[in-house]
């Protein structure tokens, strides 16, 4: 059962088309992944899909209602959260602070439960800009994962891990949507990352859908391989 | 799950936090708010003994222009500490109150006590409406928007529209003889040791009030914002109203300092309103300290005592300047400021020196 969905969307800056009549469906505990070469339109759809960016054309639907026009605050009070390329945490504030503040106002009530699973709980009390990288980007999957949003939309969370750290991202995202009945969409760069978490995915070219479906699907499409995943398939 | 998007849970992060433990958290929480406000009630009373310590009039004053400057001071601190934003149109609020008492008592025969009232009521009108224009705005625009706002009401009250209400460059006098101001006659606001008083509780009034906005949960939003905005909106908050109301907050505080300053002095002119003033206080708070609560208050009466020694020399400006070379310089945080982080820095050398009781167990997953 599809609960987010964006249709024909399309994002344009002045003159540059940055996304053309794209389409996704997102559906309760499954994870969407987004894989594309840079440029090819990644982080502009989850601007579009999150109300950062302004949809030139196409609708963004949740729960069969359009909610392309509304503010990035209404998605997020109405169950749908986004993390950042950019680690955007609150870096003077106690992983503590933050995580209780946003959790105050999105109402969660097993912060204890999500602060064990992302290995938390040792930092609770240090000041964010002075804990490792990999823990705030845990940090920021936490601050988006808070008050038990129906749908994710992560862009990169692995972006700057190492290995390690990355596979334990995934596995988190994974166990956590599925656990919380949370519909994903994650966009990342580590293909193969992709092509062991997610259920679905789509591949972005040039700012268009190269291909869509399940992994394996995906990975013997002949466009794919050309455009993109090379020998590596 | 259904009970997950209701009502507004209890949070206990600690996992498996007990009842006993959740209650220790409680007042420890209270204990917080018990030591700031004393810290604040004890100041407030010592405070009080200044006028019988300082003993020449000309230097009491001197002190008393320091605590209404400190007005100014404390409220552009509070935004700049708190968002992040430097306004310079505060003095608005502090010289439209001014202008209102002068206005009230003068045009509409008011008595000091209500005119004051007014004046509060007017000058915290004028930031909710200076706000709704310039709160959306950050850094090097909201200080470009605050300053034209503010030079555009300096300039209307010269214009010769405005010279039956603001008397223009001539100023305004104002008859205090028709009534009292919290028991104080006319003679007794304009003596600085007796308005003291008057003066100092309010300031710690407005010290408090803004110490507990800023600890308070409010508070923690406000540094959100200050943080990072753009994802205080994608974690659900409303960013531009709580900018809106800590503006207007600021505001009351800088109209209750013009509105002092303008029942000591019997006299409101222009300069109130100009940008020098705010200048003067921006700069009294950066050399106070912007980071800590009490520095803008402590600036300004550093600032006032400076100025007037500096002032006698003949040199004002070259030495003021020069001071606040010397302070950004060797002082970044401001005295107060640095003096905060020196005695911070030895408290925590001193916690690292003492080895903790108990050595927790570092898990395996720690590790991993």
């Amino acid at each position: 059962m599809t609960i987010f969905e964006g249709r024909g969307l399309s994002v344009r800056y002045g003159a540059v088309k940055a996304l053309t009549n794209v389409d996704i469906a997102l559906e309760p505990g499954l994870v969407h992944g987004v894989i594309g070469p840079n440029g090819a339109g990644k982080s502009t759809f989850i601007d579009g899909l999150s109300g950062r960016a302004r949809v030139s054309s196409g609708v963004v639907t949740f729960n069969g209602e359009d909610i392309t026009a509304r503010s990035p605050r209404w998605r997020r009070r109405h169950g749908i959260a986004r993390s950042f390329q950019r680690t955007s945490v609150f870096n003077s504030m106690t992983v503590r602070h933050q995580l209780e503040m946003v959790a105050e106002r999105n109402g969660e009530s097993d912060l204890a439960s999500l602060v064990d699973t992302l290995g938390l709980a040792p930092v609770m009390d240090r000041v964010c800009s002075e804990i490792a990288y990999g823990t705030q980007r845990s940090v920021d999957l936490a601050l988006a994962l808070i008050g038990d949003p129906k749908v994710v939309l992560l862009d990169e969370p692995c972006a700057g891990l190492v290995q390690d750290e990355s596979v334990r991202m995934l596995q988190h995202v994974r166990d956590i949507c599925r656990e919380r009945e949370v519909a994903a969409l994650l966009v990342e760069h580590d293909v193969e990352g992709v092509f062991r978490t997610c259920d679905r995915i789509t591949v972005l070219n040039l700012g268009e859908v190269l291909a869509s479906g399940e992994p394996a699907e995906v990975r013997s499409n002949p466009a794919v391989v050309q455009a993109y995943l090379g020998s590596a398939a | 799950m259904t009970d997950n998007l209701t009502g507004a849970p209890e949070l206990t992060i600690t996992p498996g936090g007990s009842d006993s433990q959740t209650r220790l958290g409680t007042i420890a929480r209270h204990r917080h708010w018990l030591v700031g406000g004393g810290i604040i009630a004890v100041i407030t009373l010592l405070g009080l003994a200044v006028p019988y310590l300082v003993s020449s009039k000309f230097n009491m004053g001197l002190v008393l222009d320091g605590v209404i400057l400190a007005f100014l001071a404390l409220s552009i601190g509070f935004l700049a500490r708190h968002l992040g934003l430097i306004s310079l149109g505060h003095t608005a609020f502090f010289g439209g109150a001014a202008y209102t008492v002068g206005i009230g008592i003068g045009r509409w025969s008011m008595t000091p006590t209500v005119a004051f009232v007014v004046a509060v009521v007017v000058g915290t009108l004028l930031a909710l409406i200076m706000g709704v224009l310039v709160v959306r705005s950050t850094g090097m625009t909201f200080l470009m928007l605050t300053l034209a706002l503010g030079q555009a009401l300096y300039q209307f009250s010269t214009q010769r529209i405005a010279i039956p209400w603001t008397g223009a460059h001539d100023g305004l006098q104002i008859d205090l003889s028709g009534g009292t101001f919290l028991g104080l006659t006319q003679k007794s606001m304009m003596n600085a040791a007796l308005f003291w008083p008057v003066a100092w509780v309010l300031l710690m009034v407005c010290a408090l009030w803004l110490w507990i906005t800023g600890r308070s949960r409010f508070g923690t939003v406000l540094e959100g914002i200050r943080e990072n905005e753009e994802r205080m909106r994608f974690s659900g908050f409303n960013t531009d109203l709580p900018r809106l109301i800590a503006f207007v907050v600021s505001g009351c505080v800088a109209s209750i300092g013009g509105a002092l300053f303008a029942l000591n002095a019997a006299y409101v002119s222009p300069e109130l309103l100009s940008f020098t003033k705010a200048g003067d206080a921006l700069t009294a708070a950066i050399v106070g300290g912007l980071g800590v609560l009490a520095g803008p208050i402590f600036g300004a009466i550093v600032y006032v005592l400076a100025q007037s020694r500096f002032n006698t020399s003949g040199n004002l400006h070259l030495y003021t300047g020069i001071a606040l070379v010397l302070v950004l310089m060797f002082l970044p945080g401001g005295i107060l400021g640095s003096l905060e982080k020196w005695v911070r820095g030895r408290l925590s050398r001193r916690r690292q020196a003492t080895p903790p009781s108990t050595s927790e167990p570092s898990s395996p997953e720690d590790q991993s």
